[in-house]
């Protein structure tokens, strides 16, 4: 049996919220929750789970604020991560410096801890004026037919 | 259809802070009946209105509220101005909650002599012109060849740029011909920044002083005292603004001249604007710039024009903190907590003043189911 989606994003203005609730959408046949960085505990990563992950970036490369308070949960208490199994997209504006910068602090973490990313790492570029909604549905059916 | 229990809400202004809320509450109250008045025909205030128009990914965050109207059934009332068209009293006994989103929009004003003169125009007022707001033109407007910007905030550095991009690519991200023939003539040979603060207190995002230095043939300079000792935030703003003149040519059409540490002191001219002075907080000798144009941009304030003003619903019972104005009635945004923040800052307010709002609705009916026992 296919592993329970967890989505997990990391927000500022809401769009990788507005986004992962298009990827949740996507989902077919397969039990799915949708979590906000800001509310999740690292102790609850689970290899039982298969996790989506959709971050974006803010100032200067930065992590969101939606994303901080995990990244430094798993800088404090270092889990063991053997066996969670992850996909990473990531939100940035190549108009600036740092493009897309903000997703790779929490894939790099999660790496760290002995977390494998699987797939392609999504990408969504701001700078067209789109939301990545539609990009990361289409990243989301391709990574579920794999994973 | 609104169920029994879900109330009724009216979130007076579509900026950002309005269609936050607007979101926030429907996610709470997925049978409400959420209606969102502005006064003018399209919704999105400051989005629409004041993110630069070359920033497309700041401005797409209006999709996610299309979805508000489009799908998630928040109703839009435009060309609706409360108190003035209808009156908040009115809005009041219809809703049973009504949240004034009404934000800041006059541009704050340096309190100074001469300011009054033709050649001076506020950063509201320009980029509003920029972006195609349906009550400004630019009739009485005139630049030339100078050009001192007073103020170092993102609003200012959008200024610059917008200033120093060919008029073309303006008309492609949108803007009206004769705007973009204005703002960016081609005659435009110097721009001098001007700010109060020293560069360790500047407003500015590094971001935007890093998008600067693609603008092509603009030479920048700085005044800046760099001293030792800047905590890392500070110490970025100074690296970028030393990398931007650094990087910049030596040999240029135009010039970026930024001025820290200055304070306004005297507008003067004869029919129109001529000179601008300051004074420095340090010993340096006064500064005189000669000028065809001010653009003032140190800030927002209420509008004495504005049909909502926050302090005339002021309560005992007010708490500003959670956004609470008196019985049903609430304020978001930058009419809550001051012209501070960008499109982020006001989503945190709007959840802030959102769970405020669900909290007090909740603790109603507890009350009530109390009260029914």
């Amino acid at each position: 049996m296919s592993k329970k989606v967890v989505i997990l994003f990391g927000t500022e203005s809401g769009n990788a919220e507005f986004a992962a609730e298009d990827m949740a959408a996507a989902v077919e046949d397969r039990e799915v929750e949708i979590i906000d960085m800001t509310d999740f505990d690292v102790d609850d990563f689970s290899p039982e789970n298969f996790y989506l992950i959709i971050c974006s970036t803010h100032g200067e490369g930065d992590l969101p604020s939606g994303a901080a308070p995990l990244f430094n949960s798993l800088a404090s208490q270092a889990p063991d991560l053997t066996g969670v199994q992850y996909a990473m997209f990531g939100l940035g504006d190549s108009s600036y410096e740092h493009y897309s910068k903000g997703s790779e602090h929490i894939d790099d973490k999660l790496s760290e801890l002995g977390a494998i990313r699987v797939g392609e790492y999504g990408r969504h570029d701001a700078h067209t004026g789109t939301l990545p909604n539609d990009t990361a549905v289409l990243w989301t059916k391709d990574v579920l037919a794999h994973f | 259809m609104s169920s029994a229990s879900d109330p009724s809400i009216a979130i007076i202004g579509s900026g950002p802070s309005g269609c936050y809320t607007a979101q926030f509450l429907r996610k709470r109250f997925p049978s409400s009946l959420i209606t969102i008045f502005d006064r003018l025909p399209m919704p999105y205030g400051l989005v629409r209105f004041g993110v630069a128009p070359d920033h497309a990914g700041t401005k797409a965050v209006t999709q996610q509220f299309d979805r508000l109207f489009a799908r998630d059934g928040v109703k839009f009332v435009g060309n609706t101005e409360v108190g003035k068209d209808t009156s908040l009293e009115e809005i009041r006994t219809k809703f049973d909650i009504v949240v004034l989103a009404t934000g800041l929009s006059a541009d704050r004003s340096l309190g100074l002599t001469g300011e009054n003169l033709p050649g001076v125009y506020g950063s509201g007022r320009v980029t509003r012109l920029i972006n195609g707001h349906p009550e400004e033109s630019i009739q009485g407007i005139e630049l030339g060849s100078r050009l001192v910007i007073v103020g170092q905030g993102n609003v200012a550095i959008d200024l610059i740029r917008l200033s120093l991009t060919h008029a073309d690519q303006l008309i492609e991200v949108g803007v009206d011909k004769d705007v973009a023939g204005l703002i960016s003539s081609g005659n435009l040979k110097r721009i001098e920044v001007v700010g109060r603060s020293g560069i360790e207190n500047a407003k500015f995002d590094v971001a935007m002083i890093k998008e600067l230095i693609k603008i092509p043939d603009v030479r920048f300079t700085s005044d800046a005292v760099v001293t030792e000792g800047f905590d890392a935030e500070t110490q970025k703003r100074v690296d970028a603004i030393s990398a931007l003149v650094e990087n910049s040519p030596r040999d240029a059409s135009r010039e970026v001249n930024f001025h820290f540490g200055w304070t306004p002191l005297e507008i003067s001219g004869q029919q129109k604007v001529e000179t601008i002075k300051f004074i420095a907080k340090d010993n340096r000798t006064d500064l005189s710039l000669s000028t065809d144009a001010i653009f003032t941009a140190i800030g927002f304030t209420e509008s004495e024009l504005s049909s909502i003003k926050r302090d005339a619903h002021i309560s005992s019972a007010t708490n500003l903190e959670r956004g609470f104005l008196d019985d049903g009635l609430y304020c978001v945004g930058w009419l809550r907590r001051g012209p501070q923040g960008t499109i982020p800052a006001n989503r945190a307010d709007a959840k802030l003043v959102s769970d405020a709002i669900i909290q007090d609705f909740e603790n109603k009916q507890n009350m009530k189911e109390q009260g029914a026992l």
